[in-house]
């Protein structure tokens, strides 16, 4: 009988981390605009065809990236944003 | 059939009173109206003679063999089984699962309806409406993965952005120690 509970119970946590992480994820995908959705399929699907040395260095400005102070990456966000109005508007 | 012979046809106002009266089914005063025509009436006694004769005849029921009843029986039983069996045919399909087991499947089987459930409502308008979108679900899952995707033109871009930052400072500053010569030979 403490078998079965104690299996019912392993279930039931289960489940509701399962649906947990499973929401999280949507969530995750859920909260991006329109935009930033097409952003980032298009940017998956450009690392797919990317070389390997490509993908390797990506991955570590990535990691240099996420190493930042946090203001130097509101400041280096701010200007590429700048950027890309300005680019836009060019076009 | 030695008996098969047609009934003596009665008076027709007591035929159905001779029925009841060969089973003792009628009233007293009944009774003696029709014991009064019988004793007149030949047609009617030789009817109710045909009724003595051959309901007997009718009604006895054929003796069965011993042998009958045993196949009836175990029928009956086989038949009950059969019915039982058709009843729980999902047993079947389980034969050696402990009976914990059952609560223990509908509970995998409804996580296995929730994930799906919450994983399918996130993704399913986004697959339907751009059917080219087709992104491996542990990046959809991994918030940093999915950081990584979106900022991936910056990165291309972060050493340009970054000597920019840099140079950028030093120009403020050149322009400012610019302006403050300036103020201090003015």
């Amino acid at each position: 009988m403490r078998k079965e509970k104690l299996i019912t119970l392993m279930l039931g946590a289960f489940l509701l981390v399962s649906s947990q992480i499973a929401s999280a994820a949507g969530d995750n995908w859920r909260n991006l605009t329109p935009t930033e959705k097409d952003r980032v399929l298009e940017n998956y699907q450009r690392w797919q065809r990317l070389p390997q040395q490509d993908k390797e260095h990506l991955r570590d400005e990535w990691n240099r990236w996420q190493r930042l102070p946090k203001d130097e990456r509101e400041r280096i966000k701010q200007r590429y944003d700048q950027q890309q109005r300005r680019d836009r508007h060019r076009d | 059939m030695k008996n098969a012979m047609p009934l003596q046809s009665a008076c027709k106002e007591f035929e159905e009173d001779l029925v009841l009266y060969y089973y003792g089914e009628t009233s007293e005063e009944e009774r003696r109206r029709v014991g009064q025509h019988l004793s007149g009436c030949l047609r009617c006694q030789g009817f109710l003679g045909d009724l003595q004769r051959l309901l007997p005849q009718m009604a006895r029921t054929e003796e069965l063999p011993q042998s009958f009843w045993d196949n009836y029986y175990r029928e009956t039983v086989a038949k009950l089984a059969q019915q039982d069996e058709r009843k729980h045919w999902w047993r079947a399909l389980i034969p050696s699962m402990k009976i914990w087991m059952v609560p223990a499947f509908g509970t995998v089987a409804m996580a296995v309806l929730v994930i799906g459930l919450l994983f399918g409502k996130g993704n399913l308008s986004s697959f339907t409406v751009r059917p080219t979108e087709k992104i491996p679900h542990e990046i959809l899952a991994d918030e940093n993965q999915l950081q990584f995707f979106e900022s991936m033109d910056l990165l291309e871009s972060l050493g340009k952005l970054e000597a920019q930052d840099e140079q950028k400072p030093e120009a403020v500053n050149t322009q400012s120690s610019r302006v403050k010569l300036q103020s201090g030979i003015a």
